[in-house]
């Protein structure tokens, strides 16, 4: 019997020390494994293989920016942002990504095909969010969405697409920006955001998440 | 049915204050992302309740059960080591009904060490990882002049080999498993394994806390050695099939620290299987499965020699979760029901038994059949506040050698008959600390509402209350 153990505890022993497997490792800590790779074997548990999430809990990447990708990947790692979406998923999993990986996966997510939203709030909810997304509340002094994010919400390299993403999600970003420091890389959005009330807010979530993908 | 009330006693309000106290004042002091955390939250850098529903260990997300589909691969390497101990208190509503209180409730409404485990669990290589329990029961066994001794042995194990096969367009993960008790490989929490979560104290005052009272289950219970195959296909059908033997030999490390004559001893390979179907849209997710095992166990694990000489039994269970997963919110339905049929060996059926008075019972069965049926609910608000009620329900063939005719534990009905509602709250002032307060009624214990073991005990006399504090590093 105590050969057979040695035997055994030999055997993990071997499998311990190599037995890489890169082209399908969950490896988040290994510089050789490809963004790609990472894209399909961990980040699709949370955020779908397309980069199309089921739980609103987790942003759509289909279609994201891939300069904006960049930047959020880069101020997880570095822990300024510090949302607790970011802190609590993501600061983790970007610890030990190298600079290519980041770019690989941004590209991998930039390059997927977003997929259309449910349709979720009433109309009038989903007008009066057209409403700010197009035109602001000038007597506010809140600027058009689209005046950053693009016509169609797309978004253009740090501006994010914000085009048919979970209103839940926006609405909890959008209360971070106007609350907290957590995200000081959007601090312009501190700004346009501050005016905003809950119900604003509920309105443009509402909006982009039904805004048809192009 | 009437609950009989159980009233804190002003030790158990003082014990749990000063516990809620300190639990206070860790929890204002630690950091908001605690910097040190269990093996899995080292490995994959995250909190707990991106695996736990609502931060309710062992109860997975679906992130949760990828990861452990996955082998526990995800992440990186890291020191594996983890350990949790657990302190509580039971208190039985009535002692009074009983020859002997201090035997039959031991410990009853004491705050108490109950126990602690020691975890080596994670990534190994990007195929393998392992999850390992070894748990130490502070009241194991109690010695003639009523020390109570303590107790190392082997807990909880599964060693994977997993692989995943994933693109936009299929996604199948397989893997193969060797584990020590059916049902562990499994990733809902209405498996036999897991639907029971919370350590369960060993003094006979906790006797009748909700871990002890009926969940669906296998008969072959824990400490067996058995290797199962899975395969989950585009995150919609979940299937796994094995079997279980004797654990010895390389497995018996398996078993270790149980006592030879407390061993399960199986004849043969004895079959596992699981089925299940999932869907996930938006934030909820939804599972029906099925399970069952067919095992047959000696009679007497220190004398295997007769091949006759075992109980024969098939568990089929259907079970069913649903979650609702949006930050700040958690909602958990768990339904499961399983069929246990069981029969005895040749030398145990058929044979006579006389009631306290000397009169005949009705021979004892060659077969029996228990059904257990179990609903639950839970809310969790912000991973911290959350409050559960669960339902049980065991119905089953009478047996004469079910009759016992003995003070609190006993049965004179022949009726294996159990049902009652537990309710429970908790809190999780950090994600490294749960603390609990569940009260358990019973409206059926051994067969009947009223005088149960033929000495006047009815079964609301063994309503419980149990608090307990679970922390995890």
């Amino acid at each position: 019997m105590n050969t057979q153990r040695l035997t055994l505890l030999a055997v993990m022993i071997g499998m311990a020390a190599g037995c890489a497997n890169e082209p399908r490792s969950r490896d988040i800590a290994n510089p050789n494994v490809s963004g790609e790779t990472l894209a399909l074997q961990v980040c699709s548990n949370c955020h779908g293989a397309t980069g199309n999430s089921k739980s609103p809990n987790f942003p759509n990447l289909a279609g994201q920016q891939e300069v904006y990708v960049v930047a959020q990947l880069s101020g997880f790692k570095a822990h300024s942002r510090q949302d607790p979406a970011g802190f609590e998923y993501m600061w983790g999993i970007s610890h030990n990504l190298t600079d290519k990986q980041i770019q690989e996966l941004a590209a991998h997510f930039a390059a997927e095909k977003p997929e259309r939203q449910r349709i979720e709030g009433k109309p009038e909810r989903i007008a009066a969010g057209k409403t700010i997304f197009t035109g602001g509340i000038p007597d506010k002094g809140i600027p058009p969405c689209a005046s950053c994010h693009g016509p169609e919400g797309n978004g253009n390299a740090t501006f994010p697409r914000i085009a048919g993403q979970h209103a839940d999600y926006l609405v909890k970003q959008l209360t971070v920006f106007q609350r907290t420091n957590d995200r000081p890389e959007g601090s312009v959005m501190k700004t346009v955001a501050h005016e905003l009330t809950h119900e604003n807010i509920e309105n443009v979530a509402a909006y982009l998440q039904a805004v048809p993908n192009q | 049915m009437r609950p009989t009330p159980v009233h804190l006693s002003g030790k158990i309000v003082r014990a749990l204050l000063r516990a809620l106290a300190l639990v206070a004042v860790v929890a204002t002091l630690w950091p908001s992302y605690a910097a040190a955390l269990p093996t899995f939250n080292r490995q994959t850098g995250q909190n707990c309740q991106a695996c736990h529903a609502g931060g309710q260990f062992p109860e997975l997300t679906p992130y949760g059960r990828l990861f452990k589909l996955t082998g526990y691969t995800l992440g990186e390497r890291t020191l594996p080591f983890s350990a949790m101990a657990v302190v509580s208190d039971s208190k039985v509503s009535n002692t009074t009904k009983s020859d002997d209180p201090k035997a039959d409730f031991q410990k009853n409404n004491s705050l108490i060490f109950t126990g602690a485990s020691a975890f080596a669990a994670g990534k190994i290589t990007d195929n393998i990882g392992a999850f390992l329990q070894v748990t130490y029961d502070n009241y194991a066994a109690q010695s003639d002049d009523g020390k109570f001794h303590g107790h190392t042995s082997a807990d909880n194990m599964d060693i994977r080999y997993a692989d995943r096969s994933i693109d936009a367009s299929h996604d199948l993960i397989w893997g193969i498993s060797a584990n020590n008790n059916p049902s562990v490989s499994d990733v809902w929490n209405t498996a036999a394994a897991w639907m029971q979560y919370v350590p369960v104290p060993s003094p006979t005052s906790s006797r009748f806390i909700d871990g002890n009272a009926p969940y669906p289950g296998l008969a072959a219970g824990g400490n067996i050695a058995g290797l199962t195959a899975y395969a989950y296909w585009n995150q919609m059908l979940y299937v796994e099939v094995g079997g279980y033997r004797t654990a010895k030999g390389v497995a018996s490390f398996m078993s270790a620290g149980v006592a030879e004559g407390d061993k399960t001893k199986l004849k043969g390979t004895n079959p596992y299987w699981r089925a299940t179907l999932t869907h996930e849209w938006g934030p909820h997710n939804i599972m029906v499965g099925t399970s069952g095992m067919i095992a047959d166990v000696f009679d007497d694990p220190l004398d295997t020699s007769d091949l006759s000489s075992v109980h024969h039994f098939r568990d089929i269970g259907v079970d069913s979760q649903y979650q609702y997963l949006l930050d700040p919110h958690t909602v958990t339905v768990q339904l499961a029901y399983t069929r246990d049929r069981h029969r005895v060996p040749g030398f145990l059926a058929d044979q006579p038994v006389a009631d306290i008075n000397g009169d005949p019972l009705p021979n004892t069965n060659a077969s029996d059949k228990v059904n257990v049926f179990r609903a639950k609910g839970s809310y969790i608000y912000e991973a911290k506040y959350g409050t559960s009620l669960a339902f049980f329900n065991q119905t089953g063939t009478s047996d004469s050698a079910l009759y016992d005719p003995t003070r609190v534990q006993g049965n004179i009905s022949g009726n294996p008959a159990v049902r009652g509602w537990t309710s429970e709250a908790f809190w999780t002032p950090i994600q490294n600390i749960r603390l609990g307060l569940q009260y358990t009624v019973y409206d059926k214990y051994n067969g009947a509402s009223h005088n149960y073991d033929g000495f006047g005990r009815n079964a609301s006399d063994n309503n419980s209350l149990f608090f307990y504090v679970w922390g995890a590093y």
